[in-house]
């Protein structure tokens, strides 16, 4: 019980760091980005692609900026026009851009999955008896942990994020004292899209690499963001980690619901708390 | 005007095949088909994006090819065949809404194609009710020539019966008789893991436990925490597709390959590719290999793959969609009519001959059941496993001789009058 419990706690680490570059583009960009999923398989396949030259760690920091390059064009050209009109429509866009965009990927690497490795040392267990902790899985902890740390930093003491955090709370008055609030959104979205980039690593990590990688993770990450609280990164950690550690418990003592149990969370949280557990008020209510 | 390109896609991949079917229609002779010949359809059902895109990918290039070779040798009844394909997205809702577009709008003639076993069973009700011939192609579930059999449909690859009984002795004398089973939670699953529980009991063994995954599970570590728990002697991994590739990944990363042997009924070189060399292991079985030294026409079919694919070699899913689309072709030919009671007749008991069977021994859908008897190939994957040589082939048993009766899988077939 204490292994599942802790093997969710695993696996809800995993949801948040998904989960908070989603979060980020939907609070200051107001855009449900539903080609999330799909910039995390980029992310994966360049990492793949650059692993022979660059290596694994250089991948994981190289790949996730080639796909920011990706994912600030796709700001500039498609979503920039649609800032300002009702949400809808870049849902739509985000929604039909996921699906070019894996057929892209299809077209370039192929339908057929990738062999992923991770370095030898990665892919072992750490000791016999909590042989579900494995060295990679100790890095994904690890980088989540310094990504959201840096975030955070970044987000309450540079100029950048004071501004992000402002913008989240009333971009009008701050588009009136001078911010360039373009500026702003493009960096906020590449900052964004580098987290999916770094997710998709990681996940590929653990998965087999192809097209598809990101479609069944990016739900658990929008169940996350919900069950937060819409409008709080740390909010959107909180729920990667209880959506984690329930569908880990669920796992010993009812195999069946484990999949079901984090929608039946965010039912919950939805009726209770419909904000979220952290969330502003007002967003859905 | 020439028909040249034999095969339509009606998504991306057409400039890719129409592009390559335009290179070979230079260099090699071509029938020429008058313009008012009216072609006969193919309509194929085969997933290009979802869990099974990789093995359906493979599927259509097998057709793809068998189509053109067709076309070069008169057709069927004198008129060009085209394949027309469509995407069911790995699962069984699609696999019929597209089939009665297929049906519908494009007015095809026969039905082929599938992956997903609950889109196999899907249209092989769709095709009865249209009363016209589907061949499942890649679907495995046992009732599709068991107790659902219908007299439309008919089946290339395998039944989960004979995917399991390929390997059983081998896995239970040289394992233990203690197994845990990690089981997809759909038709195929439940099929393979009901077969194999058959045969363990039958045995004496016994099963320690089973978890069930949903398809597209992506995280096993709770599966795998439940595995080891039990300490079976052997981890079955019923999987397929990418949900296989993910579960081995994630085994071996957890050091269970160090502690328990792992193995399973279907293994296919569309999973082992996507493998890093760590995840390579386990004892399985093949439909069909690409490497039979001395079997007639298997080399040269590997080259004239290769050329399409970009190198890589053929894998069971390619020899499904191209013995499949050839036996058609020779059974519409055969019944000298394009009428599907009389096509069934003509497929019934037909044997593929050795281009197309391109493996030993007497090929043939069984009249009773119109199941494939082909063999099996079970083996192992080896330590110094790379691209292509991802298995080692243990034996080849004929699949008449493990196949269960059309009586025991309860098929009982009737024919409208």
């Amino acid at each position: 019980m204490l292994y599942s419990a802790f093997n969710g706690l695993v696996v809800g680490i995993f949801y948040a760091l998904m989960a908070l570059g989603l979060s980020l583009i939907l609070g200051l960009n107001g855009v449900i980005n539903f080609a999330h999923g799909t910039f995390m398989a980029l992310g994966g396949y360049l990492a793949f692609t650059l692993e022979p030259y660059i290596g694994f760690w250089g991948g994981l920091v190289v790949a996730p900026l080639l796909a920011v390059v990706v994912g600030l064009a796709v700001e500039r050209f498609l979503i920039r026009p649609l800032y300002g009109r009702d949400p809808l429509f870049s849902l739509l866009l985000t929604f039909g851009l996921a699906m070019i965009m894996q057929d892209v990927i299809r077209t370039i690497w192929g339908s057929i999955g990738q062999p992923f490795a991770l370095p030898n040392y990665l892919n072992s267990p750490l000791s016999s008896s909590m042989f579900f902790l494995t060295g990679f899985r100790l890095v994904v902890i690890a980088i989540t942990v310094l990504v959201t740390g840096a975030l955070f930093a970044v987000l309450r003491y540079s100029r950048i994020g004071i501004r992000i955090r402002a913008g989240n709370a009333d971009l009008e008055t701050i588009s009136s004292l001078g911010v360039n609030i373009f500026f702003l959104r493009a960096a906020n979205f590449g900052i964004g899209i580098f987290l999916a980039g770094v997710a998709g690593i990681l996940a590929a990590g653990q998965l087999g690499l192809s097209p598809t990688i990101g479609d069944s993770l990016i739900m658990p990450a929008f169940v996350a963001i919900i069950v937060g609280g819409v409008g709080s990164l740390m909010g959107s950690v909180l729920g990667g980690l209880i959506i984690g550690i329930a569908s880990g418990l669920t796992a010993a003592f009812f195999p069946v619901a484990q999949e079901v149990v984090i929608y039946v969370i965010m039912a919950v949280v939805l009726v209770i708390r419909p904000r979220g557990l952290l969330g502003q008020e007002g967003l859905f209510e | 005007m020439d028909f040249v390109n034999s095969a339509s896609f009606n998504r991306r991949g057409l400039l890719k095949a129409g592009a390559a079917a335009g290179v070979s229609s230079l260099v090699l002779p071509q029938v020429t088909w008058g313009a008012s010949e009216k072609p006969v359809k193919i309509g194929m059902i085969d997933p290009r994006t979802g869990v099974y895109a990789p093995a359906g990918h493979n599927e259509i290039i097998g057709a793809t090819m068998a189509v053109d070779e067709i076309n070069k040798k008169g057709g069927i009844l004198g008129r060009p065949v085209q394949l027309l394909v469509e995407d069911d997205n790995s699962l069984p809702g699609p696999a019929v809404s597209k089939a009665q577009k297929l049906v519908a709008e494009d007015k095809v003639n026969f039905l082929m194609g599938t992956v997903n076993s609950a889109a196999s069973e899907s249209l092989s009700q769709f095709a009865l009710q249209h009363e016209m011939l589907f061949v499942d192609t890649g679907g495995h579930a046992d009732d599709v020539t068991g107790s659902k059999c219908h007299w439309t449909t008919f089946r290339t690859c395998s039944t989960t019966w004979m995917l399991t009984a390929g390997d059983f002795k081998t896995l239970f004398s040289k394992f233990g008789k203690k197994w845990f089973f990690i089981v997809p939670d759909y038709a195929f699953g439940h099929a393979l893991y009901k077969d194999y529980m058959v045969q363990l009991k039958k045995a004496g063994g016994e099963a320690v436990g089973h978890a069930l995954a949903p398809l597209g599970t992506t995280d096993f570590s709770s599966y795998l925490i439940r595995a080891r728990a039990a300490k079976p002697d052997v981890l079955i991994c019923l999987q397929a597709g990418d949900d296989l590739v993910n579960l081995l990944k994630q085994a071996v990363q957890f050091g269970l390959d160090k502690q328990i042997a792992i193995a399973g009924a279907l293994q296919e070189i569309e999973v082992l590719q996507a493998l890093p060399k760590a995840a390579l292991l386990g004892w399985w079985t093949f439909e069909w290999y690409w490497n039979q030294p001395g079997v007639p026409h298997v080399a040269d079919f590997v080259t004239e793959v290769k050329k399409r694919s970009g190198g890589k070699v053929p894998t069971a899913r390619t020899w499904f969609g191209y013995s499949t689309a050839h036996a058609i072709a020779m059974a519409a030919n055969q019944a000298k009519s394009l009428d599907s009671l009389k096509v069934v007749k003509a497929l019934e008991g037909m044997e593929l001959p050795p281009e197309v069977a391109l493996q030993p021994g007497k090929v043939h859908y069984r009249a009773e059941d119109h199941q494939m008897m082909a063999n099996m190939f079970p083996g192992y994957v080896p330590k110094d496993a790379s691209y292509p040589n991802l298995f080692k082939v243990a034996d080849v048993i004929p699949s008449e001789s493990i196949a269960l009766s059309p009586a025991a899988a309860g098929c009982k077939m009737t024919y409208p009058s």
